[in-house]
């Protein structure tokens, strides 16, 4: 009987096996005894959390990506990804599935705010210099998640199997067998087939849904990774410096006692800005920490505070979207009548624009030479200074030539979308 | 960072409380429910009643698979009392779907009407249309404009022409009962049918081919027309031909607007598929050529082929009449003294005996092309017997025509092609190719010696259809006609005819050599405008008129004498966009070999009988 009436408090204490912190070493023990919030450093530097450095582009990003398998797992309860039915299934969406409008709704404009977010947050990555030494190779992680996440959306494009998505994705596979020597071989590979058809419905379907998404996940979870190992999110030196009434002193002040024997740390490097990593030697059932005055604050709860600021934020801005707008679903297939004018997704509008002008140089050749900038730059800039900061005057000409090539895209992205029209002819909008 | 996340978690609160109160809030429920409650109180019996009283709204669905790919209908979701006899005055949607013995339904004994077309088997979108799936209004009718297959008869979609107002009306619905109910005269389609003698009457068969009824290939194939064109479109289509296709030579009929629905009924019937045949059925037809099954009809309405029947059996009707029943009055024009139609679109054959001979109008009705080589006319499949007849009676139109001189017959014959102002826009120049002469212009026609213009008028231009009148009006007449044309037609006192001394004869002699340099001056300068085929249907060509010429056109071209040739050339024919090569730097060497290279595109080959035009 005792042990019935015991039942809700044994069961919770096995599932939370520690109170809610309400002291400094309680705040420091949710990174190690929590399997998701393990990926949080203890203490979390100061400037890090500020909101108009990061604007929580990142979190912004993947908290879309978690809605996005959350939406599109329910979505696979109902799609088919065969030419036959593919179209009828998304009428059901549309029509009788319960919530269906609007869980399509959800995943479509999740997935076009991905793409928009992850551009930004490269940006701004970007304009801060966070991708210099020691960051360069998750800036290289980043950059192939833009690219997957842009293939991912690209995937996803087909699978309505409506006239927007067939011919959107004829352009675009059109685009990429402009490449030289091996672009047929490509475009062949992408399809299964030389035109879009079943065969490279399944094929998107598969890269969708299975394939790309767990190369994303792992891609992020590596990309959290190098973010612990790097240090923690780039910031300026000064966020670093120690506060000036106890730059004189030399070791901790206080110590934390408790039933143990006191912990031999590890003695203070000779180099006075280092930061010690929490995971030095530890010997006993919990780690001690000195308490040093810093530029940092716990973790728990400011980083999390922030994080769920940013995660509600994002669901209510999705939600409020997925009400407002419906995504849109054209006539079915036709494929003896193609729209005219045939345009890719928003994001690949630039390239078409370029490609009117020049099928390989337009297509191939110009993003091409982008992409591999992109991924040079950290090797390409190897001057140390104006990390942290937004628009550095160190790095005025990095910052110039990329805010160019940024614009440039968007207004070829807008020009392809708004100012194209039959033929490719220039048309006013209004 | 608190404020901000309350008012963003509210924010996410009352969206997820709008979701859930939409998807609770749909019409298809309230409707179902407003049906149980109204039954009820027309209910039978108690056991009625509380089996009504205990249903609670569900979508209701119909899975049809006998008519082409698997159709899901949830029509009935909302028109749930679509069987229900009770409720046949009451208003959409919970109306009763009405009974009518043009759907087949019938009366049984006790008075109760029984449907033919059961809901369960047939459906409800193989006859209506509209999107079955569909769980809200605007998409089950098919109002999205997406949507390729909206509720015949019922829903204009929004980006639909407003300025078409005929769209609606129970009238379309009869295309669907033609495509499984494809006989000619079947009784519940009266509109199909007399679309389907339109279609002849207005003469499309000779131009568009449909499956078992038509051979025409001019135009394009309209089997499917109905499947794959809304409603819209195929008004728009028969209105106004240029509408989709600006280089389309479909005439523009004048057609009254009940002519326009019932035909636009009948090509919405032509579905390309017949659910009442078999697949072997379909193939046995589609490999033996003669007209057979249910979809076969003769191919005009009347007597055709009456060279088939013995000479008693072929009815008797005068050529007119014949000329009539064949649909020529569809384009051309006759007036014989007794009997006159005009189709407003072809030229005038009211004197055809004064202009042509008869082995120039038996060879034209078999190919109109052999003769006049850029014609629309249509190669109408008809029998020699039939064709003999039709040039008998035009060769028997032989009386001169009575004009003034001047005014009277320049409105009379010339204004159909020139125009009544004379600017080459008459009601059948847009059908013809070359075009008719804007005669306004003044450099085109003061640039002319004044006998070339009598001799144009007098023996016709070769090759186009310009024909010659030197029979049916007497000189005074021409010359009368001519003089009207320069006072009153040409606008302005152009420039002077000048004589540029050219060869009589072409100086360069005529060798593989000339011919390859000429082809690489052709390629180079005159493609632009004349084509890489040299037929005139070069990229600019769409912009200018007169259209460049066809220099494929060897009745035109064989008739144009060297001296002639090499003067359009080297120094461009006033009044048309043909520019004056010796300016850029062409001699009369490069001159002669492009005529070399041009002449060597139309030879004369044996099989092509000489161009007989009536000469003085």
């Amino acid at each position: 009987m005792k042990t019935l009436l015991e039942f809700p408090r044994t069961v919770w204490t096995s599932v939370f096996r520690h109170p809610l912190p309400g002291s400094d070493l309680g705040r420091s023990q949710t990174s190690f005894t929590n399997f998701f919030l393990h990926i949080h450093p203890v203490k979390v530097n100061k400037h890090t959390l500020k909101p108009w450095y990061t604007m929580g582009l990142g979190l912004m990003s993947f908290f879309l990506f978690v809605i996005l398998v959350f939406t599109g797992v329910l979505l696979m309860f109902y799609y088919v990804p065969s030419t036959t039915q593919a179209y009828d299934r998304m009428l059901d969406l549309r029509g009788t599935v319960a919530y269906g409008t609007f869980l399509r709704n959800m995943h479509r404009w999740s997935a076009h705010g991905m793409v928009a977010l992850v551009a930004l947050h490269m940006a701004r990555v970007f304009l801060t210099g966070s991708y210099k030494k020691p960051r360069e190779f998750n800036w290289i992680v980043g950059v192939v998640l833009f690219l997957v996440t842009m293939f991912l959306s690209f995937t996803g494009y087909l699978l309505p199997w409506d006239q927007l998505a067939y011919w959107a994705i004829t352009v675009g596979t059109s685009i990429a067998g402009y490449a030289p020597v091996i672009g047929k071989d490509i475009k062949f590979l992408l399809l299964g087939d030389n035109t879009v058809g079943q065969e490279a419905l399944l094929r998107f379907y598969v890269l969708h849904v299975v394939v790309l998404p767990a190369v994303l996940t792992l891609l992020i979870a590596i990309h959290f990774w190098r973010i612990r190992k790097d240090g923690g999110l780039s910031r300026p030196p000064e966020a670093d410096e120690l506060p000036v009434q106890l730059a004189a002193s030399t070791g901790p002040t206080m110590a934390i006692t408790v039933n143990a024997t006191p912990m031999q740390l590890d003695p203070a490097p000779k180099r006075e800005k280092r930061q010690f990593g929490l995971m030095g030697i530890v010997r006993g059932p919990f780690t001690k920490t000195g308490n040093i005055p810093d530029n940092s604050v716990y973790s728990w709860p400011n980083l999390l505070t922030a994080e769920l600021f940013v995660f509600v934020l994002t669901v209510a801005i999705i939600l409020v979207l997925a009400l407002l707008f419906n995504a849109p679903l054209e006539e079915p297939v036709n494929i003896a009548h193609p729209p005219n004018p045939a345009k890719a997704p928003w994001y690949f509008l630039g390239l078409q624009e370029l490609v009117s002008y020049s099928a390989f140089w337009g297509g191939v050749g110009i993003p091409g030479i982008e992409v591999a900038i992109l991924f040079l730059v950290p090797f390409l800039e190897r001057k140390p200074g104006g990390v942290g900061r937004w628009f550095a005057k160190e790095r005025m000409l990095p910052n110039t030539l990329f805010m160019t090539f940024a614009i440039l895209n968007v207004i070829f992205i807008i020009v392809g979308t708004v100012f194209r029209g039959p033929n490719w002819e220039l048309v006013s909008p209004w | 960072m608190k404020l901000p996340l309350a008012i963003a978690s509210l924010i996410i609160l009352i969206a997820h409380g709008i979701v859930f109160y939409e998807q609770f809030q749909n019409q298809w429920s309230s409707q179902q429910k407003a049906y149980f409650e109204q039954a009820q109180a027309r209910a039978i019996n108690a056991a009625e009643k509380e089996e009504l009283g205990s249903r609670t709204p569900k979508v209701e669905q119909i899975l049809v698979s006998q008519f082409g790919e698997s159709r899901v209908d949830r029509c009935t979701t909302c028109h749930i009392a679509a069987d229900d006899p009770r409720f046949k005055d009451h208003f959409e949607p919970l109306k009763s779907h009405p009974y009518s013995v043009a759907m087949g339904d019938y009366q049984k004994k006790n008075g109760d009407w029984e449907r033919r077309h059961k809901f369960n088997d047939f459906g409800c979108t193989v006859c209506h249309d509209g999107q079955g799936r569909g769980l809200d209004l605007a998409h089950a009718h098919g109002s999205d404009e997406f949507w390729p297959d909206p509720m015949l008869g019922y829903v204009n979609q929004p980006n639909w022409r407003k300025d078409f107002t005929h769209l609606k009306g129970r009238e379309y619905m009869e295309a669907a009962c033609a495509q499984c109910h494809t006989e000619e005269n079947f009784a519940g389609t009266p509109h199909v049918q007399r679309g389907r003698q339109l279609f002849f009457k207005y003469n499309c068969f000779g131009c568009h081919k449909i499956e078992r009824l038509s051979e025409g290939t001019l135009g394009p194939e309209l089997t499917e027309a109905g499947h794959k064109f809304k409603l819209d479109y195929l008004w728009e289509s028969v209105v106004e031909p240029r509408a989709n296709l600006a280089t389309s030579f479909m005439p523009q009929f004048k057609m009254p607007w009940e002519d326009v629905r019932d035909l636009v009924i009948f090509l919405k019937s032509r579905k390309g598929f017949n659910y009442n045949e078999t697949g072997l059925s379909r193939y046995r037809a589609k490999i033996n050529p003669r007209m057979e099954g249910p979809e076969a009809v003769a191919v005009t309405p009347a007597s055709l082929n009456i060279g088939s029947k013995t000479p008693e059996a072929m009815p008797k009707v005068t050529g007119f009449e014949l000329l009539d029943q064949h649909s020529c009055f569809a384009c051309h024009k006759v007036n014989d003294g007794k009997n006159k139609k005009d189709g407003g679109i072809a030229p005038d054959l009211s004197w055809e005996g004064l202009i042509r001979d008869s082995d120039w109008a038996f060879e034209h009705f078999k190919n109109p092309r052999s003769r006049m080589p850029d014609s629309i006319m249509p190669s109408f499949r008809y029998n020699d017997e039939t064709f003999h007849l039709m040039t008998d009676y035009l060769m028997g139109l032989q009386t001169p025509a009575k004009f003034a001189p001047g005014e009277e017959t320049f409105k009379a014959i010339c204004a159909r092609c020139h125009g009544e102002k004379g600017d080459g826009l008459g009601v059948t120049a847009v059908y013809i190719d070359p075009a008719p002469r804007d005669l306004s212009k003044p450099s085109f026609l003061a640039t002319k010696p004044r006998q070339r213009l009598l001799d144009s008028i007098h023996n016709g231009v070769a090759g186009t259809s310009m024909p010659g009148w030197g029979k049916v009006l007497t000189d005074a007449q021409i010359e009368g006609t001519l003089n009207y044309v320069f006072t009153s037609i040409v606008k302005a006192k152009g420039d002077q005819y000048k004589d540029h001394k050219m060869p009589e004869t072409n100086p360069v002699a005529d060798t593989p050599d000339s011919r390859a340099r000429g082809e690489q001056t052709f390629l180079a300068r005159c493609i632009g405008c004349h084509g890489r085929k040299a037929d005139g249907k070069g990229p600019n060509s769409i912009d200018i008129l007169p259209r460049p010429r066809n220099l494929r056109n060897g009745s035109f071209v064989r008739a144009l004498p060297d001296k002639r040739m090499m003067d359009s050339i080297l120094y461009g024919v006033r009044g048309t966009a043909m520019p004056s090569w010796i300016e850029y730097g062409l001699s009369q060497k490069d001159a002669g070999d492009l005529m070399n290279y041009v002449r060597s595109l139309t030879p004369a080959t044996r099989l092509q009988a000489p161009i007989r035009t009536a000469r003085r």
